[in-house]
């Protein structure tokens, strides 16, 4: 855990002001790209959010450049779908992806390109393995709901029924993947933030927290300190700032051939085109 | 918006936030409206401040309000809501689902003094409280409250609360006494709240579960053990033996936290829909995600285009009469998408040219289910009941064939084919009827008068095939031979090569024998015939008086004048089968037009319906020219015997087809070699034909009459000549046995019975003969 910090991507490191590095840009749309295709792929939200952190580690231990970052991203999801235990099948994985490229195309044809790139996809992923060494991940998802169960029985039930904190709460940890937040910081710590940030957002109070002798968020995580939490939530809301910045779909202006995930194919281990980064 | 969530904000956030939401949110219709309202308790009093210390929480973030206003829209919107259920809550300590953690005021160490004052302000009637009986009184008991068992979770046990549980809501346990006597001080007690008294701090409860909200009827109320008491209590008491636990080491060792499926059940009880996943990115709201671009939407397009290319490659194979692998992709097709409409059309029409027809009756009905406006399906399906509707009724099953036309009509009303072959059935089905009652009376007559004559005739004719015999030895005319090809050694011959022989030897008995046997054969010449030229199409129906043939002059007179007269009925015959054999032919045209451009496929379909009632010659020409070209592939099929048949005759002029038709008695000899009916008792079966063959109108009629009584004298003559003239009746069955012997061997059981009649038969005319 205490390795993370390094991991922190481009983005993350530049401030809140700066605007985020090509690198980064590029990280955040494939990115959303993991979570569109694992919504397209009804998959659940930990599936998803595997997937993206192990996209996020294996490009922490790579160069962005070594390899197309859309390849990775098909076989993160896949693997995140075996290690998460809701199996995904590779041509439904291939099939969401090439219509997230071309949302008015047709399904591809299941001819030998088609064999070609799920080989592909099944060989990144033994490429993914050996560069994670088969590390887990903690995931927030787990202690954010017991958390809520907490608060929820602390707090008076009409004003948790009139917010809706829940629904923010999932929102906003789901949204945090675009990010590799999850590499930056504590699962715990990312939680609390994330739950600080909804209770913030709508006026919530947790009663008795002056009088407490320990404040809630502290109560989840010895460690945690409020600069942590400011830390995570300023970055949390760059994420949104990043989203309105980048212009992700439709795309415009961009070349007619689109990201090619397809262009990939054959060439193992298959070399990124730098084409995809179309600076606005 | 939610207006009251957006004032629960604004009062935590202040004005600040309120102009920055002005600023962000001034093109969204909704919130100009709801921010004139919404800023005017800030013009006017000053926002109500609830709980104190406000002005010290009030952190002025800029960031956090910033992101407020540009998402306002999504995080006040009223759809932007958790669901949970009100009854989630029932049995909230069922053990190990999550990790039911101790009441978080305990972690956070509350004063006492507040945690009663939230409980007072959160406790709500119907709410399950759990306590021991501190005191009995006679209007009731006292309890101290330990824990809550219901609505919230909160840590009591050391409030010192109680609640009064007065007489009247404690339910008696026996007839007669005190139901209070039931108690006693010290007993945990579970009660539903009644009453609560906020200000004075007072609480009364009941044992009846009356007490309680619908959903949690279902507890009992009363008397409980300590291991009955909630989880969370539990947990709490260990948490203050050993206050230096954290909570995240109890959650942690909880069992409960390491249950793989708990991310599904605290979402489910907290309200999370996960099918719907809630983002505050706008370009993953929910709308934006189209059902098109799901995976299984997309698997399932793909299938289908996958599916539909082995079907044109299956209409490929089908054109060229590989008809196996047509047959394979098709079911290639099926495999890939189970309710492929093309593919179970195209499989339906296959299994209709190979004759199956009720498997191609299933895809069609199964492809209209899926697509009830295919046209195709529809059409070819009314065309394949209206043909095995004929099957039904050449087998003489005439109710279930009536049912296929219904059927048929019921699928297309203005499906004339169906509607004529179903008139037509009725008319026949009285007109069989009629005749049968006139057969039976002339039966009677025939019977007694044909006996006496054919005795005499035969002892002549034997007697002057005798003579001739020896002086005709090696006339064998070309044309006799050429003649008994066409006339054909009966349906019921054995295999072609042993009627071949035995044609040979009776040779001159044929010569001399004028006119016997002529119906017979010449009913079932069209099937010598194609015997004769396509090796055993289908299994030879037993008859042996394949070996009585007969004059070829007087066969073609025969024919000529039932030509002549048949004509015109052959024709509307021939109609009539045409459009639904020609559907077979349609089926590969229509489907490669289909493949490569729907559109054009389905206009096709129109002209060829179209054409196929306006241009019915033309049709059935192209039929039979294709017809010609793929019976080979067809004729092995030994399942379809009736198909093949029928595609025979059509290949031999029109002339031998309606012998067929006018015969129906001889089809179905051919058809079922094993009926009994045709087990040659002398003169029984020509009466049999007359009497099968109701199909024939009256007038034809009484020329079969004559003719067939013609042809049962000299039948029996040709008989007797037989035996006589070739061999003495040992020799005869020996001769018999031998050339049947070698028929044996492809001839299947009950051929062999029938032949063994025969020989019986034989035996016995034989003996009459001589006597």
């Amino acid at each position: 855990m205490e390795g993370w910090e390094d991991c922190r991507g481009g983005a993350a490191a530049q401030g809140p002001e700066a605007r985020p590095a090509p690198e980064a840009r590029v990280q955040f749309r494939v990115a959303r790209f993991i979570v569109e295709a694992g919504v397209n792929l009804g998959m659940r939200s930990i599936p998803i959010a595997t997937a993206c952190t192990i996209y996020r580690k294996f490009f922490c231990e790579t160069n962005l450049d070594a390899y197309d970052p859309y390849l990775i991203a098909m076989s993160s999801i896949y693997l995140a779908g075996k290690v998460k235990e809701q199996r995904l099948r590779i041509r439904d994985i291939i099939n969401v992806s090439n219509r997230y490229f071309n949302p008015s195309g047709e399904p591809l044809e299941l001819d030998s390109r088609f064999w070609e790139l799920r080989e592909s996809i099944v060989q990144c992923e033994l490429l993914i393995l050996r560069s994670m060494l088969f590390q887990v991940f903690q995931h927030s998802h787990k202690y954010l709901l017991h958390y809520l169960v907490s608060l929820r029985n602390w707090l008076n039930r009409h004003s948790w029924q009139r917010t809706p904190v829940a629904v923010t709460v999932w929102a906003l940890l789901r949204d945090s993947y675009h990010r590799g937040l999850c590499l930056s910081f504590q699962a715990q710590h990312i939680t609390v933030a994330v739950l600080y940030l909804a209770l913030q957002v709508y006026g919530v109070e947790v009663p008795a927290e002056v009088e407490a002798e320990k404040p809630w968020w502290q109560v989840f995580s010895d460690d945690l300190t409020k600069p942590i939490i400011d830390n995570i939530v300023s970055d949390l809301i760059q994420i949104y700032t990043i989203d309105t910045e980048i212009p992700l779909r439709p795309w415009p202006g961009l070349p007619k051939e689109k990201p090619r995930m397809v262009s990939c194919l054959g060439t193992l281990p298959p070399r990124r085109h730098d084409g995809w980064s179309p600076e606005e | 918006m939610d207006r009251d969530l957006l004032r629960q904000s604004l009062n935590c956030h202040g004005s600040s936030l309120l102009s920055l939401l002005r600023s962000e949110q001034q093109d969204n219709p909704h919130f100009r409206s709801l921010l004139g309202s919404a800023a005017e308790p800030t013009r006017g009093p000053p926002p109500p401040q609830p709980l104190q210390g406000r002005k010290e929480k009030r952190v002025d973030n800029i960031e956090i309000q910033k992101f407020i206003s540009k998402k306002a829209d999504l995080l006040f919107a009223l759809s932007w809501k958790s669901d949970a259920p009100a009854t989630s809550e029932i049995n909230e300590d069922s053990e190990d689902h999550y990790a039911v953690m101790p009441p978080l005021e305990q972690f956070m160490e509350i004063p006492s003094m507040d945690r009663r004052e939230l409980f007072f302000r959160d406790i709500e009637r119907g709410d399950i409280v759990i306590g021991r009986i501190s005191s009995i009184r006679e209007f009731g008991f006292f309890m101290v409250l330990i824990c809550l068992g219901s609505g919230i979770m909160r840590d009591i046990a050391h409030l010192e609360i109680t609640a009064l549980c007065p007489l009247r809501d404690v339910p008696s346990h026996s007839n007669h006494g005190d139901p209070l006597s039931y108690y006693q001080t010290g007993d945990i007690i579970r009660a539903g709240i009644k009453d609560i008294d906020r200000y004075h701090e007072k609480l009364a409860v009941s044992l009846y579960s009356s007490s309680l909200p619908p959903h949690l009827s279902g507890i009992k109320l009363g008397v409980i053990s300590s291991e009955e008491l909630p989880l969370y209590y539990r947990r709490s008491v260990e948490l203050n033996s050993n206050s230096l636990e954290s909570y995240e080491n109890i959650m942690q060792s909880s069992l409960g936290f390491v249950n793989p499926g708990v991310v599904e059940f605290l979402l489910e009880k907290l309200g999370i829909d996960e099918s719907n996943p809630p983002s505050l990115m706008r370009g993953l709201q929910s709308k934006n995600f189209s059902e098109d671009d799901f995976a299984s939407a997309l698997r399932k397009k793909q299938s289908a285009s996958w599916a539909l290319k082995c079907v044109k490659i299956g209409v490929d194979y089908f054109k060229v009469g590989r008809h196996v692998d047509a047959m394979n992709e098709y079911n290639k097709a099926l495999e890939i998408d189970k309710q492929n409409v093309e593919a179970l059309v195209a499989r339906g029409a296959l299994y209709a040219t190979k004759g199956s027809l009720n498997k191609a009756i299933e895809d069609f009905e199964l492809a209209l289910e899926n697509c009830p406006n295919h046209r195709n399906a529809r059409k070819y399906l009314c065309q394949t009941l209206v043909e095995r509707g004929g099957q039904l009724e050449e087998e003489e099953k005439f109710l279930n064939a009536e049912s296929y036309y219904k059927k048929a009509l019921t699928l297309d009303e203005t499906f004339k084919d169906a509607e004529d072959a179903l008139q037509k059935l009725h008319k026949y089905m009285q007109k069989s009827l009629e005749l049968r009652e006139k057969q039976a009376e002339k039966e009677e007559k025939q019977k007694t008068k044909k006996i006496e004559t054919s005795a005499e005739k035969l002892r002549k004719l034997l007697k002057e095939e005798k003579r001739l015999k020896k002086k005709r030895r090696k006339s064998t005319s070309s044309s006799s031979s050429v003649s008994s090809a066409d006339e054909s050694v009966s349906s019921s011959s054995s295999s072609s090569s042993s009627g071949h022989k035995r044609h040979k030897k009776h040779k001159r008995n044929r010569s001399e024998s004028s006119r016997s046997s002529r119906r017979h054969s010449s009913s079932a010449s069209s099937s010598q015939i194609d015997q004769n030229r396509k090796d055993e199409c289908y299994p030879v129906p037993a008859n042996t008086s394949a070996s009585f043939l007969n004059h070829k002059q007087e066969v073609e007179k025969l024919l000529g004048k039932q030509d002549r007269l048949q004509y015109e009925k052959t024709q509307i015959k021939e109609k009539d089968r045409c459009p639904l054999s020609s559907s077979s032919l349609e089926i590969p045209d229509d489907f490669g037009g289909r493949s490569e451009d729907p559109r054009d496929f389905y206009n096709s379909c129109r002209t060829q319906a179209g054409s196929s009632k306006t241009e019915k010659p033309y049709k059935s020409e192209r039929h039979f020219s294709s017809r010609r070209n793929s019976s080979e592939s067809f004729c092995r099929n030994s399942e379809d015997k009736i198909y093949g048949y029928r595609r025979f005759e059509k290949d031999i002029e029109g002339r031998k087809e309606h012998y067929r038709r006018w015969e129906p008695g001889s089809v179905r000899h051919s058809t079922s070699p094993a009926s009994s009916d045709y087990s040659w008792k002398s003169v029984e079966k020509y009466k049999k034909y007359t009497h099968s063959g109701p199909r024939d109108f009256s007038r034809h009629e009484q020329r079969y009459r004559l003719n067939t009584n013609q042809g049962e004298y000299e039948r029996e003559d040709n008989y007797g000549e037989d035996i006589k003239t070739e061999v003495p009746e040992e020799d005869a069955l020996s001769s018999k046995e031998h050339s049947e012997s070698s028929v044996k061997k492809n001839l299947p059981q009950n051929l062999l019975n029938i032949f063994n009649q025969i020989a019986e038969f034989e035996k016995e005319k034989g003996n009459k003969s001589k006597n």
